[in-house]
C-alpha cells in the first residue's frame, strides 16, 4: 500500500461524497421502499421492521410487469438491430471517404439530435395515426431507431476512425473486393465498437418514456416506463412499494449493464461529438 | 458501383429513414400552425401567424418560456459547475476510482421516467424520505410538502435535472482529459506552476472544446427534458412548473389545441437552432483567435 496514494484517496473520497449520497439517495430510497412491508410503506424509516421480499412476486402478479417486460425487450430488441445496421454503413462512409457533402450530413445528425422527439410528438402522433398504427409496437421501434441513428453514427465513427486502414488496404492489394475487405476484415475489427453502440442504443429505448406514452394507449402494449408510470400517475391510491419494486426489477438489469460498459463511452461519446 | 458513388450509397439508408421520421413531422407541424385546426385535428383556414399570435397573448405560455429558460440555465450551469471537479477527481489514481465513476455514472443507466418516479415518492409530504433525512440530519424540524407549491417544486426538479445530467457530462470531460498529455503537467510542474495555474493554463484550454460540446449538448437535451417535469408534478400545481414542453403536450394531447401546440413546437425548434448557430460562431471565433 502506498501511504501518499491511501491519503489522497481518502480526500478524493471525501470531496465526491456529497454528490454520491446525492445521486445514490432516490436509489436507496426505491430499494428500502420496495421491502417493505404495506403498513410500513408510509413511515419514513430507514431500516424496514421486515424485510419483505414477497413484494417481488406479488408486484409481478398485480402490476401488469410481465406483458411490459415482454414488450420493453421487443422494442429495445429491434431497436439496437434496426439501428446499428442503417448505422454502420454510415459511420463507415464517414470515417474512410472524404465525399462532398460529408459535413452537411454530420450537421444534419446534429439536427436530428436537435429535432428531439418531444418537440415533433405533435407531428409523430399524426404521422403514425396517419398509418393507423397507433398502439402498434412496430410504429414506435421505427421511431426509435430514427432518433438513435445520429448518437450511432457518432459513437462508431469515432471508433472506425481508430482502426489502422493498413489491414484493410493490404487486403485490397491481395485482391480482395471492397465489400469482401469490409465483412471479412473491417467488422471484425469493429465488432467491438458495434457492440458497445449496440447495447447503449437498447438502454436508450429501454428507458425512453415520452413517445412510448404518446403512442401507446393500450395496457398491454405499455413498456416498462409507462408501466411504472400508470401505477402512479392519476390515482388516487399508490401502492408504492409495489412501484419501487418494479421500478427496481425494470432499472436493475440495465444498470448493471451500463455499469460494466460506461468505460468505454467516455472515449468513444467524446471523440466522436468534438470531431 | 462506381467508386465516386460509395458513401452516397452508404449513408443513404439512415439518411432516409432520419429525414423521414424527423422531416415528415416537421410538414406536418409547419401545416397545423398554421391553419386553424379543430381539435380532432381536421385542417381548417389558413391562418398564417393566427396561431402564434394567440399564443403570444396567452400568459401561461409566455410563463412557461421564461421558466424554460430558467430551467434549462439552471440544469446545464448547475451540471457543468459541478461535474469539472467530479471530472477532474476521476481523472486521478485513487483507490475506488472504478466504484466511484460506476456510481456517479449510475442515473444515466435509468430511465429517466423511473428517477423522477421514485424523487415522487421521495419528496412526499409526510411519507417521504428527504424530509424525515433532512430532519434527522436537523437541517429543518418540519416537514416540507415539496411538490406542493412551485416555491419548492421547481428547484428541486432542477437539481434532479442537475443530478441526472452530471453523467453524461462527466463522460464528456473525462475524454477531454485523457487527451491532455501528462508530460505538459511534468514540465508545468518544473516551471514552478501550482496545481491552481495547472488548471488555468493547460487543463481548462485544453478542455476548452469538451466543454462546448457539453454546453451545446446539455442545452439541447435539458431544453427538451419532458420525463423529469411530467413524472413529479405534470406541470401542477395549476401549471406553475409548467416548462414548454409540458405545456406542449398539455396543448396538444389534453386541451385539443394542436394548432398551438404545433406552434410552440415551432418556436422551440426555432429557439434551439438560433442558439446552436449562434453558439458554433461563437465557438468558432474564439479558435480562430487563439
Amino acid at each position: 500500500m502506498n501511504r501518499r496514494k491511501l491519503v489522497r484517496s481518502l480526500i478524493f473520497w471525501a470531496l465526491l461524497s456529497p454528490i454520491v449520497v446525492a445521486i445514490l439517495f432516490p436509489y436507496a430510497v426505491m430499494i428500502i421502499t420496495a421491502l417493505k412491508s404495506p403498513t410500513e410503506v408510509h413511515d419514513p424509516t430507514w431500516w424496514p421492521h421486515e424485510w419483505r421480499w414477497r413484494n417481488f412476486p406479488e408486484m409481478w402478479q398485480t402490476s401488469g410487469f410481465a406483458p411490459a417486460l415482454v414488450n420493453s425487450l421487443y422494442v429495445s430488441g429491434l431497436t439496437t438491430i434496426g439501428a446499428i445496421i442503417v448505422s454502420i454503413p454510415a459511420a463507415y462512409a464517414l470515417s474512410r471517404f472524404r465525399f462532398v457533402g460529408r459535413s452537411a450530413f454530420s450537421q444534419f445528425l446534429l439536427v436530428s439530435q436537435m429535432l428531439s422527439p418531444i418537440v415533433l410528438v405533435i407531428g409523430l402522433f399524426r404521422l403514425v395515426a396517419n398509418l393507423g398504427m397507433i398502439d402498434s409496437l412496430n410504429a414506435l421501434t421505427l421511431i426509435y431507431v430514427a432518433f438513435n441513428i445520429a448518437f450511432c453514427v457518432w459513437m462508431m465513427q469515432s471508433y472506425f476512425s481508430t482502426i489502422s486502414r493498413d489491414l484493410e488496404e493490404a487486403a485490397w492489394l491481395e485482391g480482395a473486393g471492397r465489400m469482401r475487405t469490409l465483412v471479412l476484415v473491417f467488422l471484425p475489427l469493429a465488432a467491438p465498437a458495434i457492440a458497445v453502440t449496440a447495447i447503449f442504443a437498447f438502454i436508450n429505448a429501454w428507458n425512453e418514456f415520452v413517445i412510448a406514452l404518446t403512442m401507446l394507449r393500450r395496457e398491454d402494449n405499455y413498456t416498462l416506463p409507462i408501466r411504472v408510470f400508470s401505477l402512479v400517475a392519476g390515482r388516487y391510491t399508490v401502492d408504492w412499494h409495489y412501484v419501487m419494486a418494479a421500478a427496481f426489477a425494470a432499472s436493475v438489469p440495465v444498470a448493471v449493464l451500463f455499469a460494466w460498459l460506461q468505460r468505454y463511452l467516455v472515449r468513444g461519446l467524446a471523440l466522436g461529438a468534438v470531431k | 458501383m462506381s467508386r465516386a458513388f460509395t458513401p452516397y450509397a452508404l449513408i443513404l439508408p439512415s439518411f432516409l429513414l432520419a429525414a423521414v421520421i424527423v422531416l415528415w413531422p416537421v410538414e406536418e407541424i409547419v401545416s397545423l400552425a398554421t391553419h386553424d385546426v379543430n381539435r380532432f385535428g381536421m385542417l381548417r383556414d389558413f391562418v398564417g401567424l393566427a396561431n402564434f399570435r394567440s399564443l403570444i397573448g396567452d400568459p401561461d405560455f409566455i410563463s412557461s418560456l421564461w421558466r424554460t429558460l430558467i430551467w434549462t440555465a439552471g440544469v446545464v450551469l448547475g451540471t457543468l459547475i459541478v461535474s469539472t471537479p467530479i471530472a477532474l477527481i476521476l481523472n486521478e489514481d485513487f483507490y475506488g476510482r472504478g466504484l466511484a465513476r460506476i456510481l456517479i455514472m449510475l442515473p444515466w443507466a435509468v430511465s429517466l421516467a423511473m428517477t423522477a418516479v421514485i424523487w415522487r415518492w421521495a419528496l412526499n409530504g409526510e411519507s417521504g424520505m428527504l424530509n424525515s433525512a433532512l430532519r434527522d440530519l436537523g437541517v429543518m424540524n418540519r416537514n416540507i410538502q415539496w411538490l406542493a407549491q412551485a416555491s419548492t417544486a421547481f428547484p428541486m426538479q432542477i437539481l434532479i435535472g442537475i443530478l441526472v445530467s452530471i453523467p453524461f457530462t462527466v463522460t464528456i470531460f473525462l475524454g477531454g482529459l485523457s487527451s491532455v498529455p501528462d508530460d505538459l503537467y511534468d514540465a508545468a510542474a518544473i516551471e514552478g506552476a501550482g496545481a491552481w495555474d495547472q488548471f488555468r493554463l493547460i487543463t481548462l484550454p485544453l478542455l476548452r472544446p469538451f466543454i462546448n460540446i457539453a454546453f451545446v449538448l446539455n442545452t439541447i437535451y435539458v431544453f427538451n427534458s419532458f420525463p423529469i417535469i411530467w413524472a413529479t408534478t405534470q406541470g401542477g400545481p395549476a401549471d406553475s412548473t409548467d416548462i414548454l414542453v409540458t405545456y406542449l403536450y398539455k396543448l396538444g394531447f389534453r386541451l385539443g389545441r394542436l394548432g398551438d401546440a404545433a406552434a410552440v413546437s415551432l418556436i422551440m425548434f426555432a429557439i434551439l437552432l438560433a442558439f446552436t448557430i449562434l453558439y458554433v460562431r461563437l465557438a468558432m471565433r474564439e479558435e480562430a483567435a487563439t
